[in-house]
């Protein structure tokens, strides 16, 4: 009974152990796959912020201005060209 | 193992025997060894037992913190968590300043040395440097050189290519400036460490600079992280800042300064536009400027920011206060006549004068016509402690709290010191100095109905409560008294803006030199529009015009005129005037100094 009772508890054992090792095995490759995913969100970020300095750089006043002037050939308006509507207009 | 007894053997010796064998018989057995080397064995082996104890309590006791460390230091790393400096933004969330991560390029020389030389001057061409500038920069004792820093990750990815032993890099950041020149003087720049330096950037540094964090880790074979082992110091990302400036209005005010600048040879200028209904700071630019994103040439006249780190005599801009704080008190009123001829007068021992004798004029006309004397007449009807808490509250001679780095209080001597000459000669605006912004910060009691608003460089939320100078009476009867000198008969009819109603004032003074007063001057306007409903105070202010001009009026007059025309149609604020032809008089106005 007694060597029955060591055999069973011994098999019990040993897949416990598997089991223990399996699950640090898989921990760790979640934990590769939450860095990756975390060093990706932070390349997006960097990413962001140098096309929001992209989006700054590209329309700027200076910038639309020449090239509304040179390619557009536009000119500023004056209060005399321009005709106020109202809301409700009188 | 002790020597066997003599029976014992002679038994063995039998049983060997009837097996046909004789051990007993065998001499080496019979030799008799002396006690002491069985002993010596035992303690042999007894030593060599106390040893391994001794070396296990060494390794488990003593110095085991030293040995995990060592293993740690095998598997786990101390990962650097980089924290980004916060953005700056205008009001409306264009980016005005950026961290962009990018590599310094370090070298151990030593190692370095070994290099093939067209690995080396390979390296140099992607260094933009000649080779032997390399060279020099290699050629050297200690053990750590940066070669360059802030170098782009495409350059530096190219370098990490060529493999050259003895060649790191290492991650920092630059900062960029979309605006570059426009915003110079406004978001300040930093340095190579990512600090700031001036303007915002220095101002706002403590909430700017990010906290770099840390964290321990196990890294497995293949470098990958795969278990953290502390808990991780988290790292604080700077906060991101909105400014009040708005990027349009400043384009505004930046393009027109410059304009003015250069068609009147003068050797600086600045402007500020403030928002009268929050106290913000849409505008601010100074001219000469500079490139924030590249800074090897920097000049100190170019890192000044004028419209807030100097003061000058601001001259007839002041003139509006004296008035107001005399109709405040009821002294006189707008019809009060005072003479003014003949254009001269003597306080003691000095004499002051208007550019022409203007006869009498009533109190809304000496603000018009600009004149001295008439200014000078009302000051002198009132105690000098009044004006002087006048010019107090209104913010002249106190240090602003701005959070702009390097503002300065001005200078109003204290009124017991003042004598009858300065008393009159401070009330247009002379013996007293301000900065161009303390100037545009006043003229909010005349733009919101008598109240002054702190002014603010960050986007402002609530409309903040005001502190009341003035009645909203005079400040009402103050508007429309400055609405006549952009009218054709006024000092600045240059003022005027077609489609609104403006109005301001202008200043001319002489510079003071080493104390004396030298025939160099400068220019001011400062002014509010649209008159109707407020919004917009724009002073401006042009050091040294030399191009045969010199007044506010025609100097400074068209710039206000240009940027709050832009400027009102950019924040959609509808005309409140239907003048759209503005007629300037062939000879206007010149005003008194």
């Amino acid at each position: 009974m007694t060597g029955r009772l060591c055999l069973l508890l011994t098999a019990l054992l040993v897949v416990c152990s598997l089991a223990v090792v399996s699950a640090q095995y898989k921990a760790r490759s979640l934990f590769i796959e939450l860095e990756r995913a975390s060093s990706t969100a932070r390349q997006l970020d960097v990413d962001w912020a140098q096309l929001q300095l992209d989006q700054s750089t590209l329309g700027k006043n200076a910038r639309i201005e020449e090239l509304a002037r040179r390619d557009l050939n536009m000119v500023p308006l004056t209060a005399a060209r321009t005709q106020y509507l109202t809301v409700g207009d009188k | 193992m002790t020597r066997m007894p003599p029976r014992t053997t002679l038994t063995n010796g039998r049983v060997a025997a009837s097996k046909g064998v004789a051990f007993s018989s065998n001499p080496i057995l019979q030799v008799k060894l002396p006690a002491w080397r069985s002993r010596f064995v035992l303690f042999v082996m007894f030593a060599a037992f106390l040893a391994l104890v001794a070396r296990a309590f060494w390794l488990q006791g003593v110095s085991t913190d030293f040995l995990q460390k060592q293993g740690a230091s095998r598997y786990a790393r101390t990962l650097e968590l980089p924290a980004t400096r916060g953005k700056i933004t205008d009001r409306n969330g264009q980016v005005l300043a950026s961290s962009v991560p990018v590599k310094a390029i370090w070298a151990i020389p030593d190692d370095v040395q070994s290099a093939p030389p067209e690995k080396l001057r390979e390296l140099a061409r992607l260094l933009e440097m000649s080779d032997t500038e390399l060279r020099k920069k290699l050629d050297s004792d200690r053990s750590f050189v940066y070669l360059k820093r802030q170098v782009e990750q495409e350059t530096s990815d190219k370098i990490v290519k060529l493999g050259i032993a003895g060649i790191e890099t290492r991650k920092e950041y630059k900062r960029f400036y979309p605006e570059g020149e426009v915003m110079a003087h406004v978001v300040g720049f930093t340095n190579v460490e990512d600090a700031g330096q001036d303007g915002m950037e220095l101002g706002a540094q403590k909430t700017l600079a990010g906290m770099t964090g840390s964290r321990r880790v196990i890294k497995d074979r293949l470098g990958r992280v795969v278990e953290d082992i502390e808990s991780i110091r988290e790292p604080h990302d700077g906060r991101d800042l909105t400014l009040s400036i708005d990027s349009k209005i400043q384009y505004i005010a930046f393009t027109q300064l410059k304009e003015a600048v250069e068609k009147h040879k003068a050797k600086a200028g600045g402007i500020i536009v403030v928002d009268a209904k929050t106290g913000e700071v849409l505008a601010l630019a100074n001219m000469p400027t500079y490139n924030p994103n590249n800074r090897s040439v920097l000049t100190g006249a170019q890192l000044r920011n004028r419209v807030v780190t100097d003061t000058f005599e601001p001259g007839s801009t002041l003139k509006p206060f004296t008035v107001a704080l005399s109709l405040d008190t009821h002294r006189v009123t707008p019809a009060t006549v005072f003479q003014t001829s003949p254009g001269k007068m003597t306080i003691g021992t000095a004499t002051i004068g208007d550019s022409h004798a203007h006869g009498p004029l009533t109190v809304a006309q000496i603000i018009e016509k600009s004149s001295n004397i008439g200014t000078a007449k009302i000051a002198l009807q009132m105690p000098p402690e009044e004006m002087w808490e006048m010019f107090t509250t209104v913010g002249f001679g106190q240090q602003p709290k701005y959070g702009f780095p390097g503002a300065v209080a001005g200078r109003v001597r204290p009124y017991k010191s003042w004598r009858p000459i300065e008393q009159a000669t401070m009330s247009y605006g002379h013996g007293i100095s301000v900065s161009l912004i303390q100037l545009a910060h006043a003229y909010l009691i005349f733009a919101r109905n008598g109240d002054i608003i702190p002014l603010s460089f960050t986007k402002v939320n609530d409309s903040p409560i005001g502190q009341r100078v003035i009645s909203e009476n005079t400040a009402l009867q103050m508007r429309r008294m400055l609405e006549t000198v952009v009218a054709p008969g006024g000092t600045a009819p240059q003022a005027q803006v077609p489609g609104y109603r403006v109005g301001g004032k202008t200043g001319t003074a002489y510079k003071i030199e080493g104390g004396k007063y030298v025939r160099k001057y400068v220019a001011s306007f400062s002014g509010i529009a649209p008159m109707s409903d407020p919004r917009l105070i724009i002073a401006v202010m042009i050091d040294e015009p030399s191009n045969g001009q010199h007044f506010g009026g025609p100097v400074a007059g068209p710039v206000f005129a240009n940027v709050a025309a832009n400027a009102l149609r950019a924040l959609n604020v509808p005309p409140d005037s239907n003048v759209t032809n503005i007629i300037i008089p062939k000879e206007p106005l010149e005003e008194s100094m």
